[in-house]
C-alpha cells in the first residue's frame, strides 16, 4: 500500500510532477498537495523544461539543453522538444524506431526512441531530487505512480499505454546505472550514454504506472472535495496545437470517457497568434519592406503571450516596435474571417459534444453537467462564453466551474498557488484522482473508454 | 567563506543549495507565482517614465496604455481580478462598497468610480464609488 500518488505531466514545453496522499479523493486537504520542484533554475522550480540537445560530445537536458541550442541556432542545431506530440502519433512504434533528423543529432546515432528515454531518465532523476529535497516526502515514503497523457486519437488507449510504460522502464533501468551524473547541467557523455544505455534497454521491465488522461485529471481537481459533485462533466481543453473537447461520466465507481462526445480541432492558441500577427501586419502600413515585415513578425511571435492575453483579458493591447505603438483591439480579431470559422467549429463541436453528456445523463437521472475549460486558452472570453452560456432545456443544468478551483486559494498557500496553478492543474489533478477514475490502472491494460461490464442504469 | 567559493555563487548556484536544502513549498510558489508578475511590474516602473518624460500628447497617451496593460498583467499573475464595472449605477452598500464623498446623508445608488479588486473570495479593495446623483470624478 503505497502512502502517496505521484502524478508526472510530460507537457509539450515543460513537465511538472505533484503528489497527493493516497486517499485524498475521499479526505481532502488543499495543504497536503505537493506540487514537486523538478528545476533548480530560474525563478519557477516547478517547471522542468522538456528538452533534449545533442552537443558534439555530450547530451544535455533540460533548461541547459535549450541554452546550447539558442547559442548554436545559426549553425542549424535544435533541441528536440514535443515529447507529448510524438507520443501521441498513432503509429507510435515507427516514429519511435526512426532516426532523429540530422538538426537534432548531427553524429546520426540516436533513435528518436533513444533519446525519448534518455529524458524520461532525466525526468525521473529530477523527480527522485524534488523528492529527497522534500521534508514531508524524503522519510522513505512509498509512491504509486501514474502519468498524465492526452485521449489518444487512434482509440488504442492500452498499446499506447503499454509502449509508455516500456519507455518509462527503459528510463528507469538507465537512470538507476547512471545515478545522479545525468542531473549533472553538463549532461552526459556520448560514450557514457553508449556503454549504459543499450544495456539498460535489454535489462529494462515496463515500470508500474497508471494512466489518466488529461480530461479527467481536469475532472478531478475541479470536483474534489465539493459535496455532490456532478457525475457528468464536459472540458474544452484549448492548448497550443489541438482544441479537444471530451465528456466524461462517473459510472458507480469509474470514470469513463464518451468517446462520441470527442471532438478534436486543428485551430488553437498557436492559430490564434497568427492571426493576431497578420491582423498586426496589416495595421502597420509603415512595414512595407519584407525585411520590415519579418522583423516585426519577430518581435510579435516573441511577445505573443502577452499580448494575446491582454486582448483577451483587457479587450486590447499596445506594443512597441522601432518607437511606434501599434494597438490592437479584440474586435479586430473578432473581425477575423478564419477566428469566426474557428468560433463557429468550436460551437457545433461544443454542442455536440454536450449534447452527448447531457444525454446520457439524462438517461441516468442525473440532474447536471459540469462543464470546465482547460489548457492556455481556458481563459479567453469566447472559450468562457461557451461553457457559460444559457442552455434551451433546464435539465440536466448545466454548471461552469472556474479554471483554477476555489480551493487553490486557501489560505495555507497565501496567494501563491492560484498564480501558478493553471501550469501545474494536470499534474496535481492526477494526483488527487482516485484509482477508479484512471484510463490504465498500473499493473493490467484497460482503456478508460473500454465500458465492457458497465450496466447502463440509473446509478 | 573563501574568495574562490564566492566567485561561484550565481543564481544557478542559489537555486541548486536552495533545492538541496529543502526550501519550503510555500516559499518556491511564491517565487514562482511572483516571478512573472515581477516582469510585468518592471515593464509598468519602465512606461511609468515614459509617461513623465513624454514630450507629445500622442506618446503619453501610448504610455499610458503600456502603463495600464503591464499593470493588468502583473494583477493577472498574481490571481487578482476585478470586482464591479466603471460607471455601473448600483445599489449603495456601505459594506461592499468604499464611498469617495463627503456626504450628509447616505446615498441609495452609487456610481462606480474605481473597481474594486479580489482575489479568490476574497475582497482586497472595495470598489470606489460616488453618489450617482452627483457625478463627481
Amino acid at each position: 500500500m503505497s502512502d502517496w500518488t505521484l502524478c508526472i505531466d510530460f507537457g509539450t514545453a515543460f513537465s511538472k510532477a505533484a503528489v497527493a496522499p493516497a486517499g485524498a479523493w475521499s479526505r481532502f486537504d488543499p495543504a497536503t498537495i505537493r506540487p514537486l520542484m523538478l528545476s533548480t533554475e530560474g525563478q519557477n522550480a516547478f517547471l522542468l523544461d522538456s528538452a533534449v540537445f545533442v552537443d558534439e560530445d555530450r547530451v544535455l537536458f533540460g533548461r541547459a539543453a535549450l541554452n546550447e541550442a539558442d547559442a548554436q541556432a545559426d549553425s542549424k542545431r535544435a533541441a528536440l522538444r514535443s515529447f507529448k506530440t510524438l507520443l501521441s502519433v498513432s503509429d507510435l512504434d515507427r516514429a519511435l524506431n526512426t532516426n532523429a533528423p540530422l538538426t537534432i543529432d548531427p553524429h546520426r546515432v540516436f533513435q528518436m526512441r533513444d533519446l525519448i528515454v534518455l529524458y524520461l531518465a532525466y525526468l525521473l532523476a529530477s523527480v527522485d531530487r524534488a523528492i529527497a529535497a522534500d521534508a514531508a516526502l524524503a522519510q522513505g515514503a512509498r509512491f504509486s505512480r501514474r502519468y498524465a497523457a492526452p485521449a489518444w486519437r487512434s482509440g488504442d488507449s492500452a498499446g499506447m499505454h503499454d509502449v509508455i510504460v516500456r519507455l518509462f522502464g527503459e528510463a528507469e533501468a538507465f537512470r538507476a546505472a547512471i545515478g545522479k551524473r545525468i542531473l549533472s547541467p553538463d549532461g552526459l557523455s556520448l560514450r557514457t550514454i553508449s556503454d549504459a544505455l543499450p544495456k539498460a534497454t535489454e535489462q529494462a521491465e515496463a515500470l508500474e504506472m497508471g494512466l489518466i488522461y488529461e480530461a479527467t485529471a481536469a475532472a478531478a481537481y475541479t470536483s474534489v472535495g465539493l459535496d455532490g459533485a456532478g457525475s457528468h462533466m464536459i472540458v474544452v481543453d484549448m492548448g497550443a496545437g489541438t482544441t479537444d473537447i471530451a465528456a466524461l461520466a462517473r459510472l458507480g465507481p469509474r470514470t469513463i470517457e464518451l468517446p462520441e462526445a470527442r471532438v478534436t480541432l486543428k485551430q488553437a492558441g498557436d492559430f490564434i497568434d497568427r492571426i493576431i500577427a497578420n491582423r498586426v501586419l496589416e495595421t502597420a502600413k509603415w512595414a512595407k519592406r519584407d525585411a520590415e515585415r519579418s522583423e516585426l513578425w519577430s518581435v510579435l511571435m516573441s511577445q505573443m503571450a502577452d499580448i494575446k492575453e491582454a486582448i483577451m483579458a483587457d479587450g486590447r493591447a499596445t506594443l512597441r516596435n522601432q518607437g511606434r505603438s501599434i494597438t490592437l483591439a479584440l474586435k479586430d480579431v473578432e473581425k477575423d474571417v478564419d477566428f469566426r470559422d474557428f468560433q463557429k467549429s468550436l460551437r457545433e463541436a461544443y454542442d455536440h459534444a454536450l449534447a452527448v453528456v447531457r444525454d446520457d445523463a439524462r438517461a441516468r437521472g442525473r440532474s447536471e453537467v459540469q462543464a470546465i475549460a482547460v489548457g492556455g486558452g481556458a481563459a479567453t472570453p469566447f472559450i468562457q462564453d461557451l461553457i457559460r452560456r444559457k442552455m434551451e432545456s433546464t435539465r440536466p443544468r448545466v454548471i461552469p466551474r472556474p479554471a483554477t478551483p476555489d480551493w487553490a486559494h486557501a489560505r495555507e498557500f497565501r496567494g501563491n498557488l492560484a498564480p501558478v496553478f493553471p501550469q501545474l492543474a494536470i499534474a496535481i489533478g492526477g494526483a488527487l484522482a482516485p484509482d477508479s477514475m484512471l484510463a490504465v490502472r498500473s499493473g493490467f491494460s484497460r482503456p478508460a473508454n473500454d465500458r465492457s461490464g458497465t450496466q447502463a442504469e440509473l446509478d | 567563506m573563501s574568495a574562490g567559493k564566492k566567485k561561484t555563487k550565481g543564481p544557478k548556484v542559489a537555486a541548486r543549495k536552495r533545492a538541496a536544502q529543502g526550501v519550503s513549498l510555500t516559499d518556491a510558489l511564491a517565487e514562482a507565482a511572483w516571478s512573472e508578475a515581477d516582469i510585468a511590474l518592471a515593464q509598468a516602473l519602465a512606461d511609468f517614465d515614459e509617461i513623465e518624460t513624454a514630450q507629445k500628447k500622442g506618446a503619453r497617451k501610448d504610455a499610458f496604455e503600456r502603463l495600464g496593460q503591464a499593470l493588468s498583467r502583473a494583477s493577472r499573475k498574481r490571481g487578482l481580478s476585478r470586482l464591479g464595472d466603471l460607471d455601473d449605477e448600483v445599489e449603495f452598500d456601505a459594506e461592499a462598497h468604499d464611498l469617495n464623498a463627503a456626504v450628509a446623508k447616505t446615498p441609495k445608488s452609487v456610481r462606480i468610480q474605481a473597481r474594486g479588486v479580489t482575489r479568490g473570495g476574497e475582497v482586497l479593495i472595495k470598489p470606489r464609488v460616488t453618489p450617482a446623483d452627483k457625478k463627481r470624478s
